[in-house]
């Protein structure tokens, strides 16, 4: 069996950013980069269904800069068997349709019976490369899975929907499979494992050759929102004060939608 | 790897565990053989992961950042008694004891200090008799880290009289359980309280012949070669102390407003953060340079008595002045930092004194 | 210069969800012409001005992106809507790319604003926003929860069109299952009310629970009372309890000490309800209810069930 996971290296959330010369995204220096958090609940659910499987092998995809390579060590690390490294310096400035359009020229040929990706990224957000992929690939796909188990062929999957309520569904491979946080507890990569992956395969192929697809959009700016300013104080009495609390808290704020 | 392990699961509970002087083997030490940290410089066909110094070190200061006591454990475990067996080890005594020390099956401990033998070394009372094909130890070791838990101890015992000091001395592997050997006082201590601190009691303790390390007189040497490399663990642990309670300090001064300032903006602050800051970072560039003298089989024991020392020193002298950047909120219990000064302070005392450090250094500079 | 818009609308259990209401308040300031797509009931429809495609959920069930999909192409065959509009939702962040694609057009995620010529989106856990411009004739938008106001339900009834297909679903739709209730995790809890010695005595807990419960979340304390055994120590936020980071933070008679603030202040929102103007929670709320909390947070509760 043949598994993909595709993965996006992502500043640390916790960096101070800033903006890059040009102003249309941050500027690199000085952060500290890792693996978008919800595509290592990507990579270890790949590894699992790996270790299910017992003949299956374990792709890991990312598309970047040379750095980008010291995040695939670490899916490398946690149980996948090769990377293949899509050498791209520009990758920052490309949209998610360009993005998805790369991997599946990469991916189409290699007819892979099950693809993981994280949900969405933590720097860009547009959670839509992995329906993107499987859309271009021709391939059935689920968001953001919970839960996850695979028997004969067959993938039975959980949504996370809002409010806690899961959805049930069911699907026959080759399929997509994007992932939400809390799917699995993903695996320290263990010393020894470490050690081991730097022997495996990683294998840098240029853009160029898999890069057909135009950008349907582009970034005009990058900014900070206006800060806001101390805050708002309330008197009054108390069902006044209620009032006008519950319009801020609509206005503000996504938690009386 | 370490960093988020130990931020994770050892972080959260570390001053409940300084608090109850409890040892958590199952988190401290068992979690640490599932990640392959147990026999990190060892060699993969003893069950190590084969890695460098330098990981180890890491490793040690990366636990030890979030709690002192789980990076003692670490480096006790295998500098202090798996390493002398890697060392001076038959291939046989490897196979027995340093596989499943570097498994992590087995935790280690070494016994060399007593009553009235710390820095004198030489002054070892406790005896080593030869009976027919086993030896017979009788003495008391104390402040032994790891005792009690521990099922492997590499211990220092006299088995020449008349020899001179140092030269009657030889090294022995025992085993928890052995008839004989009992564990004394649980020593209540002013830090690392989450690291066990017992005394080992050895009365006509038998053990075969085949479990003494080394030859016969060569236990002075080997201790000494053993305390060159824990030297290493335990300036990376200062390091690891001291660096936590400086990102402490940081975190505390950008939040604490007074006078309408977050005190970060004040110079004395800054002036106190940025030397805690120099001092930790040429500290670690010595513990860097030991541990790839050691780890690449160059003479080590001047450049790990300096790491340790300048580690140790600067770990007491960052973490007073964290507690003194909290001021009183950094005398209660509420935040760590008043814990890492008392777990700095060991740090400057074990494994070599800074006097002994000193001596090495001296001596050696003088030769 | 926006001529037609496109409104997605979910159901969920044969129930229209509310987030239609959103969409519409941001159709509201643009379009000439709104029409709306939903696959759903007609007894739980939305109420504007315009024309609704509407598919028979019993055929084409709630999950069911490629049913879906290709329902939504042909009404946007019919309308030639600019944008078509998605709530950020699980629904639309699943749904919308595959539009997009079919279309060959460009998706835009999570506009939280419009900018002049192009949409607002945040980017790296919301410190940053994004301007972006759309290159295709007409572009998938998905919105962020709240972020455009919504229209109160209106009174109109929209002309109801039927569409249909017979695409196979690729996927196949099992049902629902319900929340679990389980220990307390303060961390996950998109609201976070919290007690502090302001409350007085313990059986005041009971109502900033029932005011966190009102909010869809879950009830904090800060140290004081978690050390007075009013709140057991699991729920208490600072540096020796948990650090929580929710999308609303209610802190209900707490000054604001450097513990407890060092666990809440990545918070998204912050309200504090004090009845000292001068508290030094007041620096980092967002909003400073200054009044006793024993009188205010009953009633805040009392409306806020009453929505």
């Amino acid at each position: 069996m043949k598994i993909l996971v595709c993965i996006k290296q992502v500043p640390d959330m916790e960096s101070k950013f800033k903006i890059a010369g040009d102003g249309k995204w941050y500027d690199s220096a000085d952060l500290v980069f890792r693996m978008n958090e919800y595509d290592e609940y990507a990579v270890e659910q790949a590894v699992r269904l790996k270790e299910q499987v017992g003949s299956a092998d374990v792709t890991v995809l990312s598309i970047g800069g040379d750095r980008v390579k010291e995040t695939m060590k670490k899916a490398l690390a946690m149980g996948c068997d090769r990377g293949v490294h899509i050498a791209d310096n520009q990758a920052w400035a490309k949209d998610p349709m360009v993005i998805a359009g790369i991997i599946a020229e990469y991916a189409g040929p290699e007819s892979f019976s099950c693809i993981f990706t994280g949900m969405q990224s933590q720097d860009r957000g547009s959670a839509q490369t992995g329906v993107l992929l499987a859309e271009m690939l021709g391939l059935p796909c689920v968001t953001t899975i919970v839960d996850f188990s695979y028997s004969d062929g067959r993938f039975t999957v959980k949504r996370e929907l809002e409010g806690g309520i899961k959805a049930l569904v069911n699907v026959q491979g080759p399929a997509v499979f994007t992932c939400q946080l809390g799917l699995n507890t993903p695996r320290y990569p263990t010393l020894p494992n470490i050690m081991k992956a730097k022997k495996k395969e990683l294998q840098s192929l240029p853009v160029e050759h898999l890069q057909k697809i135009a950008l349907h959009q582009k970034t005009e700016r990058l900014f900070f929102p206006e800060k806001k300013s101390g805050g708002l104080v309330l008197e009054g009495d108390a069902a006044d004060l209620a009032d006008r609390l519950i319009t801020i808290l609509k206005q503000k704020t996504a938690v009386l939608a | 790897m370490v960093r988020e392990f130990a931020e994770a699961e050892v972080a959260p509970t570390a001053a409940l565990r300084d608090e109850e002087e409890r040892f958590d083997r199952a988190l401290m030490f068992d979690r640490l053989a599932e990640l392959g940290l147990t026999g990190i410089v060892f060699p993969e066909e003893y069950g190590g992961a084969g890695a460098d110094y330098l990981s180890y070190a890491i490793a040690v200061e990366e636990l030890s950042r979030v709690c002192a006591s789980t990076g003692v454990t670490l480096s006790a475990h295998l500098s202090l008694c798996a390493n002398p067996i890697y060392l001076f080890g038959s291939e046989e005594q490897k196979r027995q004891f340093l596989v499943p020390l570097a498994q992590g099956e087995k935790l280690g401990a070494f016994g060399l200090t007593e009553p009235s033998a710390g820095s004198d070394a030489g002054g070892t009372k406790t005896t080593a008799v030869k009976d027919g094909n086993e030896w017979i130890l009788n003495g008391t070791k104390i402040f032994i880290t790891n005792a009690g838990d521990a099922e492997t101890y590499v211990v220092l015992a006299r088995t020449d009289k008349e020899a001179l000091k140092h030269y009657g001395i030889s090294a022995f592997i025992v085993e928890k359980g052995t008839p004989g050997f009992s564990f004394g006082k649980k020593e209540k201590k002013m830090g690392i309280r989450s690291s066990p601190t017992m005394e080992l009691v050895f009365e006509n303790c038998r053990i075969p012949r085949g479990q003494m390390l080394g030859e016969e007189g060569q236990g002075f040497k080997i201790a000494m070669k053993t305390l060159d490399g824990g030297r290493i663990g335990i300036a990376s642990q200062a390091l690891g102390i001291a660096q936590g309670a400086l990102e402490a300090a940081v975190n505390y001064a950008k939040d604490r407003k007074q006078f309408d300032t977050p005190i970060a903006r004040f110079q004395g602050v800054q002036f106190q953060l940025a030397d805690m800051a120099t001092q930790i970072e040429a500290a670690r560039l010595l513990v860097y340079s030991s541990a790839y003298k050691a780890g690449n089989g160059l003479s080590y024991s001047q450049a790990s008595a300096m790491a340790k020392l300048m580690a140790s020193e600067t770990a007491m002298r960052v973490s007073t002045q964290a507690v003194q950047i909290l001021g009183g909120y950094g005398y209660t219990r509420e935040f760590p930092v008043e814990r890492m000064m008392r777990d700095a302070k060991i740090t400057e005392i074990y494994e070599g004194t800074s006097e002994v450090q000193r001596l090495v250094i001296g001596t050696a500079l003088t030769r | 210069m926006i001529m037609k818009v496109l409104l997605v609308a979910e159901s969920r259990e044969g129930k229209l969800l509310g987030n239609i209401n959103e969409l519409l308040g941001f159709a509201k300031n643009l379009a000439v012409e709104t029409a709306v797509f939903l696959v759903g009931k007609n007894d739980s429809l939305p109420k504007f001005s315009g024309r609704l495609y509407l598919a028979p959920v019993e055929k084409h069930l709630e999950y069911n992106p490629d049913g879906h999909k290709a329902l939504l192409l042909e009404v946007v065959e019919k309308e030639h809507p600019d944008l078509i509009v998605f709530a950020h939702s699980s629904y639309g962040w699943d749904l919308a790319p595959r539009l997009a694609f079919a279309l060959k057009v460009a998706q835009i995620s999570e506009v939280v604003a419009l900018a002049d010529d192009g949409f607002v989106v945040p980017a790296c856990n919301s410190k940053l926003r994004r301007q972006v411009k759309s290159l295709s004739p007409r572009t998938v938008l998905t919105l962020q929860a709240g972020a455009f106001p919504t229209v109160e339900n209106g009174a109109s009834l929209p002309e109801v069109i039927p569409v249909d297909t017979d695409t196979a679903p690729l996927v196949g739709f099992a049902g629902y299952e319900a929340a679990a209730q389980g220990g307390v995790d303060l961390s996950k809890a998109s609201v976070v009310v919290s007690a502090g010695r302001g409350i007085g005595k313990p059986e005041n807990i009971a109502m900033i629970a029932a005011l966190a419960q009102a909010l869809g979340g879950e009830y904090g304390a800060s140290r004081p009372v978690v050390d007075a055994e009013w709140v057991e120590h699991n729920r208490q936020v600072g540096t020796t309890g948990q650090s929580v980071a929710p999308k609303l933070y209610v802190a209900c008679g707490i000054s604001g000490a450097i513990q407890h603030l060092a666990g809440m202040k990545k918070s998204e929102f912050i309200v504090a309800v004090n009845t000292d103007r001068d508290a030094p929670i007041g620096e980092i709320a967002d909003v400073l209810v200054v009044a006793d909390l024993k009188q205010f947070v009953p009633v805040m509760t009392e409306k806020l069930k009453a929505l």
